[in-house]
């Protein structure tokens, strides 16, 4: 309706034909305007005041936009999802269940993933009994190694798969001879069920399982007695006495994983722990826990158990042992008839006979522990077929061989024999991650990728399976091993759905997807494992006494030492020598880092003329020896002189001085495979000094505790009958002239901070249930960014671990006797008798010790900038922005446990360790700081952790569960022996740990009220 | 004149005969002379270990601490055993300045000015570490309480090393604007000598504006009070202060409460040593011996006694009580046993015998007041102290309580080349300070010269007590400088035209060139006195020639008696004009006649 109404502004618009309108339809100006004026003719420019200033102004301005335009900013690479990915949220970690298989370590884990990279490795606690040790925590960095391949490779050349399928397929069918495919032990169902396949396909295949570190004898006796070529499984945790003649069960033995149990049964409960009496040479991690570790060379250890094979099944009443060592065994095997079906004999002498002597043991004691109805698949190896693939390459009878995960050309003690051989061969394949010795010969390398780029299952043993599924998409163009044999094959579709149809028969009506989310599945009545590989030949009598006049043939000459092979809890058979975080992790034993030495007794180095002493910076340097095996020399050899080992022993660990395919910093130590002959891990050995002085790199050279209050310890009949102040005495000090307890709270200068608002934190470290194992110690590194310094660095005592084991030998015969001879030490004695370990067979005990979150911390006060403070819950909070480097708080601290970065340690070309590549950065953990130069560093008690479980139940909506808090270590322990919890929470589990007559505190004394408790020793050192 | 008087067994302060102004001609010939090449030579050498020690130290900055020999045990070394050494030695320069003067003790004049310079340059040495021995230096100041963008954040004032930084910053301030006030009458002396007008500017400038008037001086006096009483606590404090970085902490050995009178003890006793052995050097180079006198040297000496006597003491304390507690945390504490027989034998027992065995030498008085000796028991003190600092901080640390963190420590050249730089650091500024600055505060001696004066002393000890005599003995009228030329240093400025005697005194009736050259065209027209060749006549045996009248002659050149007689009416008005109170008494007089007569007797 309004339409019509027409707005005016001035009387010509209602005019029709109005010359002014027109005029203005026109020109939008009524007047002209005056550019002139506004732009300036010369004149008005010349006359115009704006020339100068502002000239200087546009000048200013057009200057500084065009600097400001030419500054970049610095290109970041993050880029951002452009489809969010299904259950990737940024900053929050997804874990997947999945399981290592290396040939060596066996384990089910949790591994823990950011933004679709894993950073960490767990243990996967739904299964029990296959923990994560020190290699398989570190095992995620050896996913970011720069030196792996990165595509397949043809004769030295990077290639393309299609091309190397065509000429694999070509060869396959080409080849006349036999074609061996040499792997690990593979414990893989699925995996042996495609071998199967591929050699029905191929034919004339033969699959050799070849295991560095072999347990061939314990295999065969195994077969001979039970029929499967398994080990056996060991129930240490309900153990009562157990005697080891040679077994390091801590270790390595026997594939591992025992330390689980054997922690459980040496806590003390209702007055009741295992009795441990171990006879060895080296000093291994299980010696240093026996309540009775008796020195007995290799020779000796036969004779041992034979002894107490006779006296445990009531045989002979003697042996030919000395009056002292008979009298040890008696006692052992009167503590084991006692214990029955709690008792356990194990033996890590590598031969079939002592291992079925041993087994004959358990067996006549009736012995619970020891079980063979679910025996374990993940040692395989079968040293014959090994030695028959050599001489058949030899011969031409194998013409093509594919390799699998193993390193022969290293690892075989015939190494030189094997690469001879290979010139014979016609086609030669590795499936490999490394170019290393092996690959570098073999004409094909199909590269493939980590485990945690990976499909795949292992079956434990015969109840126990577990499942393996990739955490990452592959970085490098990698296939796996199975795939590869998929395609030479023609076979079609995956080898996730292969898995997922072999499995079939064994899931027994359970899901894939629960079973693939669990990790572990037990089986209930799975078919019976079939033997890997060529088992042929390696039958043998289940007599026993055959087994013992076997046993004792071939006892070496007198002159001779008896060299006992080993491989470390940081290295073991060597898989991962180029991980920095292994490399630098502190053997258990000797404290020391990136390296291998023979060990040897204090009586025979005095007599060899062989020295272990410390440079003027306190550094350890040792002579070197040539080792002599028959005719194998290894030139050059460092030696340390090591406490507690047998006199007539040596011992030299394997798995070191690898060269191939990996990084120069890592090619440390001597490789001792070429004198693992016969692969046996004893051997008789001469040993001649030669010139030269080796350095070593140790975290720890104080070797006792000088008869101080570190770590305590008592007696389990103490412990039992006496009252806590007599055994676990709280330190008093002066208070108005009383003697006041420290605990009392009137010894103290200091207000009490309030924790009662929220978690109040405390971790407990059961010395009794620790191994020294160290896997505490990488968990840390994974989940910390704590830097690799390098070898001269450590030498240098400038290790960066957050978390150290320290190992005590005693100075006297045992602990008591060293604090009571600092206590009657004269006034001017020197100290060098508590300073000196016990060189003949010293007791040891090991500690843990991180930042102990001192309530009344002493680093606290003496920043001069307040960059340590203390939290609410109880950690003492290092600030590394504000921290200027003083070094003062280091200096304070009574524990030792401040790292201080002397140098930059991530991208510096001069510590080219994985934080110096981007590969490498990408384990880095983004919720914790990585540290600059010049500013102190410590255990944090891993806040980010704490906090995070703290803020997901916030989330939730929840109050934090009982027990749901950890932290790296704690999580790591699967011996139990780390206890993290809350102790405002009474529900927590950690509080029985605080109220537990055990506990004490380090250097408690002090006043510095730290809230790391530890639990004291108990030995069981009751004879029968 | 009582307040002049000493007694006459005290040994003197001031040996040779010296007077007012050779005491200036002294102590600003190094100023106003030229060096020579002696000294280019030692120069060259500090400065060239100065440079290296500036590369050393940017080596540290950029590379990181990890270039020095330190570990995680063991994360002070030689960086605070420096630190604690040089704020040592400049202990004694503000024991000498403060505590000295409030207690009087004249000898310290001569060496005060020295020992207060080696005080500013040994804090400027120490300040130095703390600051480069942080792992991130460029943040160097958030230890100081300053605002800052980073919301509430502040110092911690529990920590003795803040404490530390208040302490040294405020002994290193006190410590100059001290030093700078007693320079300053001395610099208008300089000023007043110095020829060349670019030498003139500066030390004009240094003074500022000093014009000797009584106000000037009675100023002077209660501020050098007012900063002795201020800077005597200080002379407490700094060490004490120090000593808690050790004091506070629970290291053993270094939790121990006698260590801040012990460290004063101590630092006294190493600042004393580092005196001794600059000056030694100093007063041989500049020709000071008369004023550095073997007297100064073994007062010097019996301080060390006493404070090396209290270090001992402490040492055997600290052994003793170590022992005593019988816990063995305390087994390998630098005093003890352990130490003694462990890895650090050596540092231990460098640090027992240059700190206590060889300072006992000085209880025999013929090797106190021996040089050579002296210097060589102050050497090896100072090395003793460095020992004990390397000892508290590196054996302690060492063995600390967890056994397995037991480590040792060896320095690389990166801490080797620091220490030697600040040393190099150290010479440069000290040795351009004996070219630039008077080292004897002269305007002090001179208050002492007739009281301490060797010459006055023997004066006194003919004459008695005469006041005539010492007037008529005025130094200022007195014969000319003797010890113009050092055997160091060459005079250049001295061998200028100079038209006028020098027995004329400047300053005090001929302020004027005009008056200046009126006076030496009389001397012409009368005669000059050669005091070399000629001895002077009484001139008070002419009539109404009282003291002062004689004294004014005196000024003026005017000695003997053929001068008076040969003086006419034009001279004797400009006698009137010159002198107050002379009114026209030599017309009167016929002071003409009368020395005639008496020139002829």
């Amino acid at each position: 309706m309004s339409a019509n109404k027409k707005y005016w502004k001035s009387g010509e618009q209602l005019k029709d034909d109005s010359p002014i309108m027109n005029k203005l339809e026109q020109n939008e100006f009524t007047e002209e305007i005056p550019t002139d004026e506004f732009l300036g003719d010369k004149e008005s420019l010349e006359s115009s005041k704006t020339s100068r200033r502002d000239f200087l102004k546009y000048v200013g301005f057009s200057t500084a936009a065009a600097s400001l335009a030419s500054c970049e900013g610095p290109v970041m690479k993050s880029v951002p999802y452009v489809n969010q990915p299904e259950r990737i949220v940024p900053g929050m970690a997804n874990y997947y269940a999945t399981s290592i298989a290396d040939g060596h370590d066996f384990a089910s884990i949790l591994v823990k993933t950011r933004e679709a990279r894993p950073i960490r490795v767990d243990n996967n606690y739904e299964d029990k009994t296959t923990g994560a040790n020190a290699r398989v925590h570190a095992s995620v960095l050896s996913l970011y190694d720069k030196n792996r391949l990165q595509a397949p490779l043809i004769k030295g050349e990077e290639s393309s798969w299609e091309k190397l399928d065509k000429e694999v397929t070509q060869k396959l069918k080409n080849t006349s001879g036999e074609i061996a495919i040499l792997t690990p032990t593979l414990a893989s169902p699925a995996t042996l069920k495609m071998i199967d396949e591929f050699s029905s396909k191929m034919g004339n295949v033969r699959h050799v399982v070849y295991d560095a570190v072999s347990e061939d004898g314990a295999l065969n006796a195994f077969q001979a007695l039970f029929g499967t070529r398994a080990l056996p499984s060991y129930h240490f945790e309900d153990a009562e006495t157990i005697v080891s003649v040679g077994a390091d069960f801590l270790g390595d033995w026997q594939g591992g994983h025992h330390d689980m149990g054997y922690a459980r049964s040496r806590v003390p409960k209702n007055g009741k722990m295992s009795r441990h009496i171990q006879f060895e040479a080296n000093l291994t991690m299980s010696g240093s826990k026996a309540d009775k570790r008796v020195l007995a060379k290799p020779s000796e250890q036969k004779k041992i158990l034979s002894a107490l094979y006779n006296y445990v099944s009531g045989g002979s009443s003697s042996s030919d042992l000395d009056a002292k060592l008979d009298d040890v065994v008696v006692k052992a095997a009167r503590q084991l008839k006692k214990a029955g079906s709690k008792a356990i004999v194990t033996t890590g002498l590598p031969s079939q006979e002592a291992q079925l002597l041993a087994f004959k043991i358990n067996e006549s004691l009736g012995s619970e522990i020891f079980d063979t109805d679910n025996p374990r698949y993940i040692r395989q190896g079968n040293t014959k077929a090994v030695q028959r693939l050599v001489k058949d390459m030899k011969s031409g009878r194998v013409s093509g061989l594919m390799i699998s995960g193993v390193n022969p050309a290293y690892s075989l003690p015939n190494g030189k024999e094997f690469k001879k051989a290979f010139k014979n061969l016609d086609f030669s394949l590795a499936f490999s991650m490394k170019e290393d010795e092996t690959a570098k010969l073999c004409d094909y390398i199909a590269t493939t990728p980590h485990f945690l780029e990976s499909w795949g299952d292992v079956r434990f043993s015969k109840k126990l399976y577990s499942l393996m599924q990739p955490t990452i998409r592959p970085i490098f163009d990698t296939r796996q091993m199975q795939e590869s044999m998929m395609t030479w094959m023609g076979k079609g579709g995956s080898y996730m759905t292969f898995i997922r149809k072999a499995w079939e028969p064994v899931l027994d009506n359970q899901s894939w997807n629960e079973t693939l989310h669990d990790g572990v599945f037990t089986a209930s009545g799975a078919p019976s494992f079939k033997p890997e590989g060529d088992t042929s030949g390696t039958q043998m009598s289940s007599s026993a006494s055959s087994a013992m006049t076997n046993l004792m043939k071939g006892t070496s000459s007198k002159n001779d030492f008896e060299l006992c092979l080993y491989t470390k809890v940081s290295l073991g058979d060597g898989k991962q020598a180029n991980n920095p975080w292994l490399q630098e992790m502190p053997d258990p034993i000797t404290r020391t880092t990136w390296d291998n030495y023979i060990t040897i007794s204090k009586k025979d180095a005095d007599k060899m003329e062989l020295e272990n002493h410390h440079v003027s910076n306190g550094a350890l340097n040792g002579d070197y020896v040539s080792l002599k095996v028959g005719d194998v020399e290894l030139k050059k050899v460092p030696v340390i002189v090591q406490p507690g080992q047998a006199p007539g022993s040596i011992g030299l660990a394997l798995g070191y001085g690898q060269k191939a395919g990996i990084q120069e910093e890592m090619q440390t130590g001597v490789n001792a495979f070429p004198v693992y002959k016969d692969f046996s891990s004893v051997q008789p050995a001469t040993i001649k000094k030669v010139d030269g002085e080796h350095e070593f790199a140790c975290t720890q050279l104080q070797n006792t505790m000088a008869g101080r209050d570190i770590i305590k310890e008592t007696d389990l009949e103490t412990f039992i009958t006496e009252e806590k102040e007599e055994w676990n005495a709280v330190p008093k000090v002066s208070y108005d002239h009383n003697e006041t307890s420290v605990r009392s709270g009137k010894v103290d200068l200091w207000q009490s901070f309030d924790h009662s608002v929220g978690p109040h934190f405390n971790l407990s470290i059961d010395l009794n249930a620790c191994t020294g194992c160290g896997a505490c110690v990488i968990a840390c590194h994974a989940e910390n960014n704590v830097p690799v310094v390098g070898k001269e660095e450590v030498r240098k005592f400038r290790d960066m671990h957050w978390l150290r084991i320290d190992r005590y030998y005693s100075s006297e015969e045992d602990f008591d006797k060293e604090k009571e001879s600092q206590e009657n030490r004269g006034a001017f004695d020197t100290y060098e008798d508590v300073e000196t370990a016990e060189y003949t067979n010293p007791q040891v005990a090991f500690q843990p010790v991180m930042c102990q979150h001192c309530d009344h911390a002493p680093c606290e006060t003496v920043c001069p900038v307040a960059a340590i403070t203390h939290g609410r819950q109880g950690q003492n909070q290092m600030i590394y922005n504000r921290c200027v480097g003083t070094r003062y708080c280091a200096n304070n601290c009574p524990y030792k446990v401040r790292r201080f970065n002397w140098f930059l340690y991530n991208e510096n070309e001069e510590f080219d360790y994985h934080m110096n590549n981007d590969l490498g950065r990408m384990v880095l953990n983004p919720d914790v700081t990585v540290r600059s130069r010049g500013v102190m560093e410590k255990c944090s008690m891993c806040i980010q952790l704490t906090q995070e479980v703290i803020l997901d139940a916030k989330k939730e909506g929840r109050p934090v569960e009982d027990d749901e808090f950890y932290t790296a270590c704690s999580l790591a322990c699967d011996k139990g022996a780390m206890e993290f919890g809350d102790v405002n929470n009474k529900n927590d589990a950690i509080n029985d740990y605080v109220e537990d007559d055990r506990k004490y505190r380090l250097l408690e004394s002090l006043g510095t009220e730290p809230n790391v408790l530890y639990q004291t020793i108990v030995r069981n050192t009751e004879e029968v | 004149m009582s307040s002049h008087y000493e007694a006459p067994i005290r040994e003197p302060l001031v040996t040779g005969d010296k007077s007012y102004h050779d005491i200036s001609v002294d102590v600003g010939a190094p100023i106003l002379g030229r060096a020579n090449k002696s000294w280019y030579i030692v120069f060259t050498i500090a400065l060239l270990a100065f440079l290296w020690g500036v590369g050393c130290i940017i080596y540290t900055i950029s590379t990181g601490i990890g270039v020095w020999g330190l570990n995680k045990t063991i994360g002070w070394a030689w960086d605070i055993t420096n630190f604690v050494w040089w704020v040592g030695i400049g202990h004694a320069g503000t024991l000498i300045s403060a505590v000295l003067l409030l207690f009087r003790q004249k000898w310290r004049m001569a060496v005060n000015r020295s020992a207060e310079a080696m005080t500013i340059f040994a804090v400027m040495q120490a300040g130095l570490f703390p600051i480069i021995h942080m792992g991130r230096p460029w943040l160097a100041y958030w230890v100081l309480p300053i605002p800052n963008q980073f919301g509430s954040l502040w110092v911690n004032f529990n920590s003795p090393l803040l404490w530390d930084v208040f302490a040294i910053s405020t002994y290193l301030s006190v410590s100059l604007v001290f030093w700078w006030t007693g320079l300053l009458p001395d610099f208008a002396m300089i000023r007043d000598r110095a020829k060349r007008p670019f030498d003139k500017k500066i030390y004009k400038l240094l003074s500022f504006g000093w014009s000797g008037t009584p106000k000037d001086w009675q100023r002077f006096e209660e501020v050098s009070l007012v900063l002795a009483g201020l800077a005597t606590p200080l002379v407490l404090s700094v060490h004490t202060t120090v000593s808690f970085d050790f004091a506070t902490s629970i290291v053993p050995g270094w939790h121990s409460t006698i260590f801040p009178p012990y460290f004063v003890a101590g630092a006294i006793f190493s600042g004393f040593a580092m005196v001794q052995t600059l000056l030694i050097v100093m007063r041989k180079v500049s020709n000071l011996e008369d004023y550095i006198t073997i007297l100064h040297i073994e007062y010097m000496n019996k301080v060390i006694l006493l404070t090396g006597g209290i270090v001992t003491v402490a040492y055997a304390i600290e052994f003793f009580i170590g022992w005593y507690s019988g816990t063995p945390y305390e087994n390998y504490t630098y005093l003890s046993w352990g130490a003694a027989t462990g890895d650090y034998w050596w540092a231990f027992w460098a640090l027992i015998t240059c700190n206590l065995i060889v300072p006992l030498t000085l209880w025999v008085k013929k090797l106190r007041r021996n040089i050579v000796w002296t210097f060589i028991v102050a050497l090896i003190i100072n090395i003793g102290m460095w020992f004990e600092r390397f000892d508290i901080i590196v054996l302690d640390l060492h063995r600390g309580r967890t056994p397995s963190s037991w480590a040792m420590f060896s320095p690389t050249f990166v801490d080797v080349g620091v220490f030697i730089g600040t040393i190099g650091f150290f010479f440069v500024l000290f040795l351009l300070y004996a070219r630039t600055f008077p080292v004897i505060a002269q305007a002090e001696l001179k208050t002492i010269l007739k009281s301490s004066g060797e010459s006055f002393k023997k004066l006194r000890a003919r004459e008695g007590d005469d006041v005539a005599h010492h007037v008529d003995n005025d130094p200022t009228a007195k014969s000319p400088s003797t010890n113009k030329e050092g055997e160091y240093f060459g005079h250049l400025q001295t061998e200028e035209k100079n038209h006028h005697d020098d027995t004329v005194h400047p300053g005090a009736i001929l302020d004027t060139e005009l008056k200046r050259d009126k006076v030496d065209s009389m001397l012409d027209r009368i005669g000059h006195f050669h005091p070399d060749k000629e001895e002077q006549d009484d001139l008070s045996k002419l009539t109404h020639a009282g003291p002062n009248i004689v004294k004014d002659l005196h000024q003026l050149g005017i000695y003997k008696f053929y001068q008076v007689a040969n003086m006419e009416a034009k001279d004797y008005q400009l006698l009137d004009s010159l002198l107050m109170n002379f009114n026209n008494r030599a017309e009167e007089h016929k002071w003409a006649e009368e020395a005639e007569e008496q020139k002829n007797k």
